[in-house]
């Protein structure tokens, strides 16, 4: 069920993710996050989904890192020798109670490609599947959703960017030329 | 346990800092004790690499040391960005584009047409590439993008359908062209975000040219 391949990148970005959070070396910390990021766009991929795989890789891997890097030559490294942080036992206590609580809805999920999952069967699925390519003239059902079926959502999505963006850029722009 | 696992991981990290010399260079001005044998062996172009990376941080000398200090940065680097741009840059807009039919669209190729913005200021210099850029260039595309993106919804409406009705315009194919118009104005959105953000968070440690506001 799970290639070899799959389980490998499932361990890779678990490593990934385990090493941002633990490396003390910011610069360390954003490669590894950036790897996890890559790994994560790739298993998108494999579950068939290219689409969220390409914005992880784009914006995931790639800007982000370049942001994180940018924003870090602000700092200084951290003085003494030891590569990993301390880890505190209560956060990891809490951190760790809410992954097994969140993990208990695991069970309640189909499995991977089911065909009788409500994502399979729902009505609203079924229509866009056999009317989108019709209706919309566009091959990627998932562009004619976002782009014509919800275009209304993808309004307020490019808003939503335009409205956070702009005010990041004023914000920052007023720290940084003070 | 968890040193087994995340050791390789550390070590592949260790391994990248050369390749990735540009960003570390301009990451830690501060702690570089490690590299005390580089600064023995080839003192001067340490030192340039210093400034430059000062530079392309936002730093005070652009105006003394401007006309060297991109050209001193990186020769691979710079070949490497001058060849690769137009390629990434039709990629982008490809992915834009071609999103309709493919996987892709707006958000991705948007991102992908910024990443050109940022690989030209990494390589010959932020602040230099956000002069010739212009600060009201990236402001100006989210903005366009947005119109373009409100006009094509609303005016379906105006013409008497539904929100982005794109039939009503009459046009041959109009919903597969509108779409595809759709994607653009988002790709504009988002590349212009992209831009605006790594130039102004690299200007961040300027303390000049706040020419914007």
């Amino acid at each position: 069920m799970t290639t070899p391949i799959e389980a490998g990148l499932l361990v890779f970005v678990l490593a990934c993710g385990v090493a941002a959070a633990l490396l003390r070396d910011v610069l360390a910390s954003i490669i590894a996050f950036s790897a996890y990021s890559l790994g994560i766009a790739i298993i998108w991929v494999f579950l068939r989904a290219p689409d969220v795989g390409l914005t992880e890789a784009a914006v995931g891997a790639g800007i982000m890192t370049v942001l994180f890097l940018l924003t870090i030559a602000k700092t200084v490294r951290p003085a003494g020798e030891r590569t990993f942080e301390r880890v505190d036992v209560r956060a990891l206590g809490v951190a760790v109670a809410l992954v097994a609580v969140l993990s208990t809805t695991l069970f309640a999920l189909p499995a991977v490609g089911a065909a009788d999952s409500a994502v399979a069967t729902d009505a609203v699925t079924e229509h866009y599947l056999e009317n989108a390519y019709d209706e919309t003239e566009v091959k990627n059902a998932v562009t004619a959703v976002l782009a014509a079926y919800r275009g209304f959502d993808t309004l307020g999505e490019a808003v939503v960017v335009y409205a956070a963006g702009v005010g990041l850029l004023v914000v920052l722009k007023k720290e940084a030329f003070e | 346990m968890t040193d087994d696992t995340t050791d390789p991981t550390t070590n592949d990290g260790e391994q990248d800092r050369p390749t990735s010399g540009e960003p570390q260079e301009s990451a830690d001005p501060v702690a570089e004790k490690p590299r005390e044998s580089v600064d023995s062996v080839a003192e001067e172009p340490r030192e340039s690499v210093d400034s430059v990376a000062e530079e392309s941080a936002g730093g005070d000398e652009l105006v003394a040391e401007e006309p060297p200090g991109p050209y001193v940065e990186s020769p691979i680097i710079m070949a490497t960005v001058r060849i690769i741009t137009p390629f990434v840059f039709t990629l982008g807009l490809f992915v834009m584009f071609h999103g309709a039919d493919s996987s892709g669209g707006g958000f991705q190729g948007g991102v992908i047409v910024g990443t050109v913005v940022l690989m030209l200021g990494i390589a010959f210099g932020i602040e230099v590439t956000r002069e010739w850029i212009g600060p009201r260039l990236p402001v100006g595309l989210v903005a366009v993008g947005v119109l373009v993106f409100l006009t094509i919804g609303v005016g379906s409406v105006l013409l008497g359908g539904d929100f982005l009705e794109y039939e009503e315009y009459g046009i041959h194919h109009a919903s597969k062209y509108g779409i595809e118009l759709v994607e653009l104005a988002i790709g504009l959105i988002v590349a212009g975000i992209v831009t605006g953000l790594f130039f102004v968070i690299a200007g961040g440690m300027a303390d000049s040219e706040g020419d914007l506001a």
